[in-house]
């Protein structure tokens, strides 16, 4: 009898170590993939918000309205005939420049891009974007550890993102 | 024929800095876009593009569907010199690659 039940008793023991040895090992697997794919924010890209995307991004999304962003979208500025390929320029007199990020407002996705700067790389920045209807478009530069917002309305005729 | 679609980087030396130019070939499919058949075409984007300067990563870039057909991109690198390598990677969703180098005269 006892022995019967000594061995049940292991059994149940071992059953739940190796048990939880799996989970540990699952959990621990599940991780991984995770922050592999981190590299590229796919929270951010996908949030269909511009302060779900800051959000995402950066952790916060307290911005500060500032002119030291020079920004122009559009040639000529503020208009795009065709939405699928608008130019962007970004300048800017800050310094220590670290990420800057362009949005726009009434895109499926608002975050366009996410540029990671060092040091060596200095404005201005150029680039196109696809724009689907008339919209603010948003660069936010993050610069010792604040940010600055520009925005400007833009007038698209075509939307560009169908 | 048109041109044969591929990755181009254009660099040039100033006083005191580097222009750097970059025209990839890409067709950014953004997923919503429907073909003549009215199918919805897969989206197809670069995610990642980095940008190294001889051994040194210098800048990041990190696209959405937001981004223009054919991405271009300008920017600037402080100094430089002759001879100096500048190199560029990109990756896009499907996990297809580029590169492209050149070298600063």
């Amino acid at each position: 009898m006892t022995k019967n039940r000594l061995e049940q008793r292991r059994t149940v023991l071992k059953n739940i170590i190796s048990t939880s040895t799996l989970a540990l090992v699952a959990a621990s697997g599940l991780l991984l993939p995770q922050r592999l794919l981190a590299h590229w924010p796919m929270d951010a890209f996908n949030a269909q918000t511009i302060e779900d995307a800051l959000m995402a991004l950066l952790g916060h999304a307290d911005v500060v309205n500032d002119s030291v962003v020079q920004f122009k979208v559009g040639s000529p500025p503020s208009y795009a005939v065709n939405g699928a390929s608008v130019p962007v320029e970004i300048r800017s007199t800050l310094e220590e420049i670290e990420r800057i990020i362009v949005l726009v407002e009434k895109n499926p996705n608002p975050l366009a891009m996410s540029l990671d700067f060092t040091a060596v790389v200095n404005l201005p920045f150029k680039s196109m974007i696809k724009i689907n209807e008339d919209s603010l478009v948003i660069a936010v530069i993050s610069a010792g550890g604040k940010l600055y917002k520009t925005s400007r309305m833009v007038e698209v005729d075509i939307g560009g993102c169908g | 024929m048109g041109l044969e679609a591929k990755d181009r980087i254009r660099v040039k030396l100033k006083e005191n800095e580097t222009s750097v130019r970059l025209l990839l070939a890409h067709p950014m499919h953004t997923g919503r876009a429907k073909n003549e058949t009215g199918e919805l075409i897969a989206a197809v984007f670069i995610q990642d593009i980095r940008c190294w300067r001889n051994d040194d990563q210098v800048l990041t870039i990190k696209c959405g569907t937001a981004t223009a057909r054919n991405p271009y991109f300008s920017f600037q690198l402080l100094g430089g010199q002759q001879g100096d390598k500048i190199t560029i990677r990109w990756v896009d969703n499907m996990g297809a690659k580029g590169t492209a180098e050149t070298i600063v005269r």
